[in-house]
């Protein structure tokens, strides 16, 4: 032991009192004595004691009753009876009272040794017996706090998780991995991954972690499609898990689906080609142009040669209006756009619009007509929306105009919307161009608008801004006779007029 | 001096077919043009042009396969030579090209556009000069 036990003695006999703490002293041990029980007691109460030598018979309070006080104080001190009427009975009745062995007087020395020593090693024991319990029990909630922890991870990634064993059976998985997986209801600690799992290329790549080449990587991911129950691309990891030898014991899978990701990249070079192609077509028909003009080969006659000039120059001008008009789509297409809503007069936006077209004329010589009656209520819009929304409806109505032909714009309350509506007298749209109109690049091609310079962005443009919104947008066409757009967007909720 | 050969460029683009028709006038061709498949199929009809310059994407992206297509089926405007004009492959990556898919593609030759003048020139003048041998 490594500290020297505290030892108090207890007995009425100075003679054992001494005797007793002279032998321990020499011993090492520290050594108190008292009279009585109750000084014993009151001992015992005031410091901690590994063992007690206890006298049976006592004045004011007997061992027996001190016994049964100290094993309430604290049961682990070792108590040992001293006692000169040394019975069967005696020393059973000890032994109830707690006693863990007892000394008959007269004791020879090496006798209190022998009982004494003994008594402080089963201490000792039972003492170490406690701590690897309490150790236990510490450790026991600490993997029971783990299991709990780890569960609660694995539930909350949006990753899906498979564990597997050495067998290849199922022992580990998690919500997202069912769901990713769509095995629901297929799933049970112990089953054959093969029959849970029934895409085989998605098996195979949880396999190779079972090869004995995989040793030499820890984790490694691959791409797989499955087609059941939809097309799904998955970024599938695996890693096996191996034992401070290197043994396998099993494997964990890691599954995350990239489907919409996948998706969203193809609708982008989609784009990207689109607009490739909406960029090299003026791009080649100015550099003919020029090419032509430089080179002569398209002939002498000053005034085609005149010609090429301007439409080269035209074509520039809509390449411009092409780029501005993308990155006022893209503008819209990302959702962080700033929208600086505000109270707007929309009688006062259409007007200015109408005004600034009109102004700058065209060779249709259209005529306009604004139907806006004296008072309008208001809307909460972004007026640079607004502007742009006007004009690429006001401007599509007069380049797809007849000489001399009308806009109409109109504005009007309707229930809860304003309604906004611009209509031509121009060459209309085919019935079954219509549902293309708002489609980016679109463009009805017709002899008539063979020499009209576009986009193809502009009623995009227009869809998104009143989406954006919460509009509603609608066109009605009737070939050569003109074609309507009618914009409804939502009034201010409570118009505090 | 023999009649002017007569050449129909069907392309949806106006300054493509303005720029080239004149190219064209000035090395002495004759030049009818269509704006469409349909009406590239009427101007075959009427004007009996000597040789057809077609782009393949015109209102459907496939609208120069089937135009030639059913030329190249007709007894009497099969002789007709087709030149056509691609811009597809730079959108797709996939070049095309008259060795390879000629056959099924039932074109006489290719060019990929942006086209040079004088490339265009000096290939409608093979051509021309070819379906004159074989006649």
């Amino acid at each position: 032991m490594g500290e020297a036990a505290n030892i108090l003695v207890v007995d009425d006999e100075k003679g054992i009192r001494e005797g007793c703490r002279r032998i321990l002293m020499s011993e090492g041990f520290a050594v108190d004595v008292a009279e009585n029980g109750k000084e014993g007691l009151d001992m015992a109460k005031a410091k901690p004691y590994d063992l007690m030598l206890i006298d049976l018979m006592m004045p004011v309070m007997g061992g027996i009753e001190l016994m049964e006080q100290i094993r309430q104080l604290d049961p682990e001190i070792v108590m040992i009876v001293i006692t000169g009427f040394a019975t069967i009975e005696t020393a059973v009745d000890a032994m109830k009272h707690g006693a863990y062995d007892y000394i008959p007087k007269p004791f020879a020395p090496d006798q209190l040794m022998a009982v004494l020593n003994r008594g402080l090693e089963t201490r000792r024991l039972r003492l170490e017996a406690e701590q690897l319990r309490q150790e236990r029990d510490q450790k026991l909630l600490e993997i029971a706090g783990e299991k709990s922890k780890l569960r609660t991870i694995m539930n909350s990634m949006a990753d899906g998780i498979l564990v597997i064993n050495r067998e290849h059976q199922l022992v580990l998985w998690n919500p997202a991995a069912l769901k990713t997986l769509n095995l629901a209801g297929h799933v049970e600690i112990g089953k054959d991954i093969a029959e849970v799992i029934a895409e085989k290329n998605l098996l195979e790549v949880i396999n190779k972690a079972f090869n004995p080449d995989s040793s030499q990587y820890t984790i490694f991911s691959e791409e797989v499609e499955i087609v059941e129950p939809e097309r799904k691309t998955l970024i599938v990891s695996v890693a096996a898990v191996r034992d401070e030898k290197g043994q396998d014991l099993g494997v964990v899978s890691t599954f995350r689906d990239i489907t919409t990701l996948k998706e969203v990249e193809e609708v982008k070079s989609q784009f990207v080609r689109m607009v490739a192609h909406e960029l090299r077509a003026p791009l080649a028909a100015i550099e003919g142009y020029l090419n032509a003009y430089l080179t002569g080969v398209a002939g002498k006659d000053p005034q085609f040669n005149r010609q090429m000039l301007e439409r080269a120059r035209l074509r520039s001008k809509s390449l411009i209006e092409l780029v501005n008009d993308l990155l006022q789509f893209v503008r819209l297409e990302s959702k962080r756009v700033e929208r600086k809503k505000e109270l707007l007069d929309m009688k006062e936006v259409i007007e200015s619009n109408v005004e600034l077209l009109k102004n700058q004329g065209d060779s249709k010589d259209v005529q306009f007509q604004v139907d806006i009656p004296e008072k309008l209520p208001l809307i909460e819009a972004d007026r640079a929306e607004m502007d742009q929304l006007m004009t690429n409806l006001i401007s599509n109505a007069m380049k797809y105009n007849v000489k001399n032909g009308k806009v109409i714009v109109g504005a009007r309350p309707e229930g809860h919307f304003l309604c906004i509506i611009v209509a031509d007298t121009g060459i209309g749209i085919e019935e079954q161009c219509l549902p293309c109109v708002f489609d980016e690049f679109y463009r009805v091609r017709g002899p008539k608008t063979r020499y009209t310079t576009g986009t193809g962005l502009g009623l995009s443009i227009v869809k998104r801004i009143v989406e954006s919104h919460f509009g509603r947008i609608k066109v009605e066409s009737t070939v050569d006779k003109g074609t309507t757009f009618t914009v409804k967007l939502p009034l201010r909720q409570v118009d505090a007029g | 001096m023999a009649k002017k050969p007569r050449i129909l460029i069907i392309d949806d683009d106006v300054d493509f077919i303005d720029l080239n028709r004149a190219v064209l006038e000035n090395s002495g061709y004759e030049v009818v043009t269509a704006f469409s498949g349909r009406e590239g199929m009427d101007k075959v009809r009427f004007e009996q042009p000597d040789l057809i310059i077609l782009d393949l994407m015109m209102e459907k992206h496939d609208t120069g396969f089937t135009f030639a297509k059913s030329i190249k089926a007709d007894p009497v405007y099969k002789k007709i030579p087709i030149l056509m004009l691609t811009s597809v492959a730079g959108e797709t990556g996939f070049g095309f090209s008259q060795e390879q898919d000629g056959y099924w593609m039932k074109t006489d030759d290719f060019l990929n556009k942006p086209v040079a003048p004088e490339d265009l020139v000096k290939k409608i003048s093979e051509l021309l000069e070819k379906a004159k041998q074989s006649e």
